[in-house]
């Protein structure tokens, strides 16, 4: 049998003065950090960060492929998260949920170019 | 090679579990590269996540990701320029692919030389939103798992940090840690968390145990006569006699001992022994088993010093139990973990075919009450079954437990807290035909039982398709001793053996600490049927719970005794209470079973009146139990029953710290000798009496004095309460013992041992003890009204027993 639905749904939020505390001191940290950054003027190196080609290649989906996703409605979108280690560039693969900001954007800008 | 095995079970949470609240899936936590704690980016009740709130109240800004998470392990830094302050940090998707990369806000995010690339440089995001991690870098935990996890306020959150800046290493726990001198956390009736429940009865726990180890360590006893023997298994036994002392200290079988020689006429020597006979009507005498033979100075007789082992075993396995319910959600299902804690959860039913008959094979047939308490057990995922004295509470515990394996296939779990209560319920279910294991302690295994034959080691003992086991066994059994090899090859077979056993097992029976034995812990059980539940403490009972139940049955009678727990501090803070009775206030309703089948109707009426709100009904009639052929001088003779009105001198005994009334002791054996005279068997007799002291001289004078040959009255079963529970006799005959008007009248005034006393006995029952001492206890003065409204309070020679026209003040009404 299932239970599940008989269990609480989930932690509910307590209001309390440390919580207040917290919100606020985190607004402060995420302003303060920024503007320490503004007023440091790190100069960037010049660093390669273009895109692989080979992950270009693989971006670009076959109609089969897009016909696939389509039919499956998955919940999340596979991207490629390039991060360097010393010199060499490094691809982590992310799932990223469907419907983030993110998958959001590159579906509708695919469909823009599929429609051009 | 046992406290290997338990080391090796001892299941802590890893070093990634989050400090705030446990959660340890590795796609959950992040470490903080300044201080290398580990949190979840789960916000709990609070407005950001934990590794959030940590970052911004310890002001740590870098972190790593775990390697066993989505992206292995990562230090999150910008791509550019390599800064790996998380405040700042964002990501910006490839323009036409699905490429991320990091970058910092400022100045990478914003350069120049970017804009001719792929890059969306427009939709830079920062790594935190809503105050977590973006759930691709690290996930949320599940609600689920959330609600499982400690429920840590940010108050807490607080405190924990700035207990963190004099201390890195401090803990949640350390938040709670009562001072030296202060008294301990009180039990809760609700706890927010399977932390909150460890941190609460861990400490309890504690001081039971260091309570426990004092005392057994200062019973040291000298100047010891022992006399040796050879057992039938050619172990060397020794007997000695111990002082006798009142205090908490109860010898029982399956102890350690310590037996050590002073004297001139051998080398020093000690040896340890378990406890295979306690002083009992057959003597005085305790008896060792030495756990090793050689080098005994078997030819000496005195200067000995017996010295009592602390062994914290017990202890040991409900700390565990305690950890690995706040730590493991697969300890107990979801909906167990939280009707246990006291949270609000609907009640809700297994959907499960009801079979036709209720009555289990071999089995008496069940009355109403007991068909639907096994209705009503199989059916829910937490039940709580109350049997009140002698309404089968075996045969309906063992009734479900045979329902239980024929629904789920599974194998059963049966627990309670003593020896005794477990080989009862064993016996029934065995006959129900289903495969039973009975898992004894090792230091018990050479204590006889009826249902020996069902114990694991004696199981193995009988398996005939494994010659080589059989032979080693022999060889052992033969010469005491193994080479060293054969003893690994015994040891490895014997543990292939055992496992074999256990997982073809229908039922597997033991008691609730013994739940915590090494061979059960690989082990999962989703049906566990705890019987006698309410003697046993809410560690104790989370023994067997926490092996995975998602079934519950506990059985007992909250109105019965509960839990031995000596030390008062922790007993003041609620130790003694019982889990059944804590889900009792919760409110969970206990079905009770309300046929009495022992009780002659007039027996059962005060019980049933006063405990039980008067629901208990007769399952017997006045007839069936009368006892044939018995000319007895009842001053009533439709009701087997007196209070014998007797006033003794109260003394104290030799030992100085146990009480004894020689008059009440006097009249104890003018009433069994009546008995034994007019034909009941000593057997059918037990005598209850509260002290230690007065067993040993009721014991004695009875043998000694009594007008009868010695050995009748050896085979009369003289203990405390607590030692009938669970039990009964068709006579029994109670010695009050206390008549000192200062001193109140000791463990008598407490009303479940009352309960217990006066339920234990068949055909009757006869009180002997001093009615004005007992009447100022408003419990008592109850009692003491009602036989004298019965007319059955008297008093004079047993052949003339006159009605005492001693008056009592009225009974107070009394809340129970
Ligand atoms: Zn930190
Ligand atoms: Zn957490
Ligand atoms: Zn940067």
């Amino acid at each position: 049998a299932s239970m599940v639905a008989a269990l609480p749904q989930g932690p509910t939020h307590v209001d309390c003065p440390e919580d207040e505390d917290f919100l606020s001191a985190f607004d402060r940290m995420v302003s303060d950090n920024i503007q320490d950054r503004m007023r440091e003027t790190v100069k960037p190196q010049q660093v390669d960060i273009s895109v692989p080609l080979h992950i270009k290649g693989n971006a670009k989906k076959t109609y089969e492929q897009l016909q696939e996703t389509r039919v499956e409605e998955k919940s999340t979108m596979n991207f490629v998260l390039m991060v360097r280690k010393g010199h060499k560039q490094q691809y982590k693969s992310l799932a990223v949920p469907i419907n983030s900001e993110l998958a959001l954007n590159l579906k509708n800008r695919e469909e823009a170019e599929r429609a051009e | 090679e046992e406290e290997d095995d338990e080391a090796y079970y001892n299941k802590d949470l890893p070093e990634y579990a989050c400090k705030y609240c446990g959660i340890h899936d590795p796609s959950c936590v992040v470490m903080c590269n300044v201080c290398k704690k580990w949190f979840c980016n789960g916000r709990g009740n609070t407005s950001g996540s934990h590794i959030i709130n940590h970052l911004v109240r310890a002001k740590h800004k870098e972190v790593t990701l775990h390697k066993d998470g989505p992206l292995g392990e990562t230090v999150l830094e910008c791509y550019s320029c390599g800064v790996r302050n998380v405040f700042v940090l964002g990501f910006i998707p490839a323009k036409a692919d699905s490429v991320v990369v990091l970058l910092c806000r400022q100045p990478c995010a914003a350069q120049s030389s970017l804009k001719d690339m792929n890059w969306d440089q427009e939709q830079w995001k920062p790594l935190i939103a809503d105050r977590c991690f973006l759930t691709w870098l690290v996930k949320i935990p599940s609600e689920q798992e959330q609600l499982r996890a400690r429920q840590i306020s940010a108050m807490q959150i607080n405190k924990l940090e700035e207990l963190w800046k004099d201390n890195a290493d401090a803990t949640f726990q350390d938040l709670e840690k009562p001072g030296v001198d202060e008294e301990p956390q009180q039990v809760l009736l609700r706890y927010e968390d399977g932390y909150q429940y460890q941190n609460i009865f861990g400490p309890l726990v504690k001081l039971e145990a260091d309570y426990d180890k004092k005392l057994k360590e200062s019973q040291t006893q000298e100047n010891i006569e022992v006399r040796w023997d050879v057992g039938l298994n050619k172990k060397t036994i020794a007997y000695f006699t111990l002082a006798k002392t009142d205090g908490d200290m109860k010898l029982m079988h399956g102890d350690e001992l310590r037996l050590r020689y002073l004297g001139e006429l051998h080398k020093p020597w000690s040896g340890v022994g378990h406890v295979i006979k306690i002083p009992d009507n057959f003597g005085e005498e305790v008896g060792i088993e030495l756990k090793n033979n050689s080098g005994a100075p078997t030819d000496c007789i005195s200067h000995f010093v017996v010295d009592f082992i602390w062994k914290s075993t017990s202890f040991d396995r409900m700390q565990l139990a305690l950890r690995k319910f706040a730590v493991d959600d697969s300890s107990v299902s979801g909906y167990i973990y939280h009707r246990l804690l006291g949270h609000d959860v609907e009640e809700v039913l297994f959907r499960c075919h009801l079979p036709k008959h209720f009555s289990a094979p071999n089995l008496p047939d069940l009355n109403r009450s007991q068909v639907y308490a096994v209705k009503h057990a199989v059916q829910r995922p937490l039940s709580l079954i109350q049997g009140p004295p002698g309404t089968g509470k075996t045969v309906t515990s063992a009734t479900i437990v045979y329902h239980l394996v024929k629904q789920s296939g599974g194998s059963v779990l049966v627990c309670a807290p003593s020896n005794i209560a477990v080989d009862q319920l064993t016996e029934k279910i065995h006959r129900t035909g289903l495969k039973v294991v009975r898992l004894c302690a090792k230091s018990r295994e050479a204590i006889e039982s009826p249902v020996s034959f069902l114990a694991l080691h004696n199981q193995i003992r009988n398996m005939d398709c494994n010659t080589e086991l059989q032979k080693l066994q022999q060889l052992k059994d033969e010469t005491g001793e193994l080479s060293s090899v054969d003893e690994k090859r015994y040891r490895m077979l014997k543990k292939a053996a055992e496992k074999e056993l256990l997982e073809a097992a229908d039922v597997i029976c033991c008691t609730c600490v013994g739940a915590g034995d090494p061979r059960l812990q690989r082990l999962k059980f989703h049906s566990i049927l705890i019987d006698e539940s309410m003697q046993s403490t809410e560690p104790e009972c989370m023994v067997p719970v926490v092996l995975g139940a998602k079934q519950l049955i506990l059985v007992g009678d909250h109105c019965q005794l509960g839990p031995v727990v000596m030390c008062k501090k922790a007993a003041r803070a609620g130790l003694s209470q019982s889990l059944f009775e804590r889900l009792v206030v919760l409110g969970i309703r206990p079905f009770r079973l309300e046929v009495q089948y022992r009780m002659h109707p007039e027996l059962s009426r005060f019980p049933s009146n006063f405990f039980y709100e008067g629901s208990l009904q007769n399952g017997v009639c006045a007839e069936e139990r009368k006892l044939t052929k018995i000319e007895f001088p009842w001053p009533q003779q439709d009701k087997p029953m007196f209070f014998y009105v007797t006033q003794g001198q109260e003394e104290i005994a030799g030992s100085g710290t146990s009480y004894l009334n020689r008059t009440e002791a006097s009249n104890v054996e003018k009433l069994a000798t009546r008995f034994l005279r007019c034909g009941v068997k000593p057997e059918q007799i037990g005598v209850i009496t509260p002290y230690e002291g007065q067993r040993a001289y009721l014991v004695q004078y009875m043998q000694y004095q009594g007008s009868l040959h010695a050995k009748l009255y050896q085979e009369i079963e003289v203990a405390s309460v607590d030692a009938f529970q669970g039990r009964e006799k068709d006579l029994i005959i109670m010695s009050c013992v206390r008549s000192n008007e200062h001193q109140g009248i000791g463990f008598l005034n407490d009303p479940r041992r009352l309960n217990v006393a006066l339920t234990r006995s068949k055909y009757g029952i006869i009180i002997v003890g001093n009615p004005k001492v007992l009447s100022k206890q408003p419990l008592w003065n109850h009692l003491l009204n009602f036989y004298k409204e019965q007319k059955v309070l008297v008093e004079g020679p047993l052949n003339n027993l006159k009605e005492s026209l001693i008056q009592f003040s009225k009974p107070k009404k009394l809340v129970n």
